[in-house]
């Protein structure tokens, strides 16, 4: 075993956990409150980063201006995708099961809507850095890795913050508890599950412009959307905590089992991890609720 | 849940190609209109049939061996014919499609050729290869790769009538593994494969058999699964490895990204792949990681063996051939035509024993020559093509050791 090979291993592993991350917090604020899994954010955060790309590559706006714009778009999406899709359905106190599927035909539409009108290419950002590299210790850790990761660990610490110490964030934990006694005593359920979506947007607009910069924007991005999701269940649903750490262990895990085991066992270890934790675990490291999931 | 769908449409697909084969095979043209009538008449032409995709996704590339034919065809009755006949192209579009290739197989039966060029595609080759077979008519697909068109599914032997000018897929990875040894000496290679791929898990397979033989190690074989993105894990362990160079049979996608996130850990090895990579997205998705990148490919305009021909393709059509199927096409056509120099007959069954059998047959491309065991070229020359400023360019030739 030499140290240079387990450190660049773990950093790999936490660069792309850190976008795990950054996505199951995603779906851990839409779940926290509608108790349901919102399978359409996958592709918000896919449109997002296509925003991101055309951004970038035909406005020629540098990659702060890019992000500010995806953050926008995704977080507008991503609102009128609760009204289109979910409103109805909550005003007639329909069951998850139905919030799911019609966030599956939200998803399938989405994608095919991509397909039809921008095509099934591979588009890829400008490069950013000259040199993209830093090493650390012997291990080379991407200049743009380094900077996702202190953008995520600082957007989440604000959301936490918003959520924790804010009056607003007071009457979304609020709803999110109870939100039928939430409303009894004054939320206005409305706002708050509109807020909580154009949150989640502007999540996704972060993860969908990290994503493209690190690979590509591509129609076809729900992959790795669907590990976030694996990532929001470990940490618990619902936790924005749990979505952090959960993220983390996913991308570590996968990074090591790749290297120290066999790379093409990766996915069978990480979604062994996950029937794992539902036998033993079944609401995650840092979940409390249990009826619902799906 | 794509996942799932992907599956299912793929498995659906499936079903459809072996239906179709399946359908093909049942077909049988009418009797007594096909084989040897083409050569029965000592003052009418030879009848030599184009299966083409003149309309479609893969027209420019259908076109470009219909011209190269008629061109090459030109050529050959100025200069006398063959056995004192002229040749004649009968060319019908079959539009890349299955159902299309089986109808243009009948009515090329029904018009009395004796050899169909094409198709240029693996699926509809199969499906029309079995009205030929039927018919007894020789047939020599052009850029047909999949090992099944000659030898199908189940069999040993290969289709008594059915040939390929083309080498196949997993031959890529025994050129590419030669011209690392020999041209770039290198003892240690790393490899970097798609295991949802039969492609990239062949190119990699011959590619290590031919390479290991020769000499060299495979310090480290990862792999990943089709779709993945992030490989800097298995690119870790690969560099850790001490790999000189990384052997990356996949598409252009994986391909391009892999280079990228190569290049970010640090490594300096050489790049390879195989002729997936042949596309300007490789580029894109790589940026300057991809510079000087070498992979195999079927045929290059600026080869130089090929540099005459070209020249005069380009003078009589305007515009420079669309590669690689033009160079393929010739180079059946060649073939056929020296089978009936050389048997001095036009009896399709007498030219399909002979092509079997055939060595160092000249053509377009080289010498050719025929495995009997699977109807393949042996030893078939590919050529190299390295990344520069960002364009693919021609490096050399190169034929796979024995």
């Amino acid at each position: 075993m030499n140290f240079s090979l387990i450190f660049q291993t773990l950093v790999t592993g936490l660069a792309i956990g850190g976008i795990y991350s950054l996505m199951a917090v995603g779906y851990s604020l839409i779940f926290s409150i509608l108790n349901f899994s919102n399978f359409a954010y996958g592709m918000v955060i896919m449109l997002a980063s296509f925003m991101g790309y055309f951004a970038m590559s035909k406005l020629h706006v540098g990659m702060g201006v890019a992000l500010f714009l995806a953050m926008i778009g995704a977080g507008a999406l991503s609102f009128f995708n609760e009204r289109v899709a979910y409103s109805s359905l909550r005003k007639r106190h329909a069951p998850p099961l139905y919030f799911m599927i019609s966030a599956m035909g939200t998803a399938i539409f989405l994608e095919n809507m991509v397909y039809a009108t921008i095509g099934s290419q591979y588009n890829a950002y400008p490069q950013i850095f000259e040199v993209p590299t830093v090493t650390i210790f012997g291990a080379s850790l991407g200049k743009m890795d380094l900077f996702a990761i202190v953008f995520s660990v600082i957007a989440i610490y604000g959301l936490n913050y918003f959520i924790q110490h804010t009056r607003t964030g007071i009457s979304i934990r609020a709803a999110s508890y109870d939100s039928t006694v939430a409303e009894i005593n004054g939320v206005n359920l409305g706002a708050v599950i509109g807020l909580v979506f154009v949150l989640a947007g502007l999540f996704a607009g972060i993860s969908g412009v990290f994503l493209g910069i690190k690979y590509m924007a591509y129609p076809n991005m729900g992959w790795i959307t669907n590990k976030a999701y694996v990532a929001a269940v470990i940490g618990g649903l619902g936790s924005l905590p749990g979505a952090v750490v959960g993220g983390i262990i996913l991308g570590v895990l996968e990074s090591f089992v790749s290297v120290y085991v066999s790379s093409t066992l990766r996915d069978v270890f990480s979604f062994g991890t996950l029937i794992i934790f539902l036998v033993f675990m079944p609401s995650g490291l840092f979940g409390k609720y249990l009826e619902e999931k799906v | 849940m794509k996942r799932i769908k992907k599956t299912v449409s793929l498995l659906l697909m499936a079903i459809l190609v072996v239906s179709l084969a399946a359908c093909g095979g049942t077909s049988t043209p009418p009797a007594g209109t096909g084989g040897s009538s083409g050569g029965s008449d000592e003052n009418k032409p030879i009848l030599i049939g184009h299966e083409v995709a003149l309309t479609g996704g893969s027209a420019l590339w259908g076109q470009s061996e219909k011209n190269a034919l008629d061109m090459e065809i030109e050529k050959i009755n100025a200069a006398g014919g063959v056995l004192g006949r002229e040749l004649k192209l009968i060319a019908y579009d079959n539009k890349a499609e299955q159902a299309e290739g089986v109808s243009v197989a009948n009515r090329l039966v029904q018009d009395g050729v004796i050899a169909v060029i094409g198709p240029a595609q693996s699926g509809v080759g199969i499906a029309a290869s079995a009205v030929f077979e039927e018919a007894k008519i020789v047939m020599i697909a052009t850029t047909a790769t999949n090992e099944k068109l000659t030898v199908p599914e189940g069999q040993t032997e290969p289709l008594k009538y059915i040939f390929r000018s083309c080498f196949i897929d997993p031959y890529q990875g025994s050129v590419a593994a030669t011209f690392a040894l020999q041209d770039l000496k290198i003892t240690k290679a790393g490899i970097l494969k798609d295991v949802g791929s039969d492609y990239s898990t062949y190119l990699a397979k011959y590619f290590s058999d031919t390479f290991t033989a020769g000499g060299g190690t495979i310090v480290a074989d990862e792999s990943f699964r089709t779709d993945e993105l992030e490989y800097k894990a298995q690119l870790s362990k690969i560099k850790d490895a001490g790999a000189e160079l990384l052997f990356i049979p996949t598409m252009q996608k994986e391909a391009g990204l892999a280079m990228k996130q190569a290049r970010e850990l640090g490594m300096e090895c050489y790049f390879l792949g195989g002729d997936a990579w042949a596309s300007d997205e490789l580029v894109q998705l790589g940026g300057s990681a991809t510079e000087g990148g070498y992979f195999v490919n079927i045929a290059s305009l600026e080869d130089p063996a090929i540099a005459q021909w070209v020249e005069e393709y380009t003078a009589k059509w305007g515009k420079a051939p669309t590669m690689p199927n033009p160079v393929l096409a010739v180079d059946g056509l060649l073939a056929i035509v020296e089978a009936i120099k050389a048997t001095e007959s036009t009896d399709p069954t007498v030219i399909a024993e002979w092509l079997a059998n055939c060595k160092d047959v000249p053509v377009l491309t080289g010498k050719l020559t025929i495995d009997p065991a699977s109807h393949n070229p042996l030893g078939k020359p590919a050529v190299i093509e390295t990344v520069k400023d960002g364009k693919f360019v021609f490096h050399k030739g190169v034929t796979a050791a024995e």
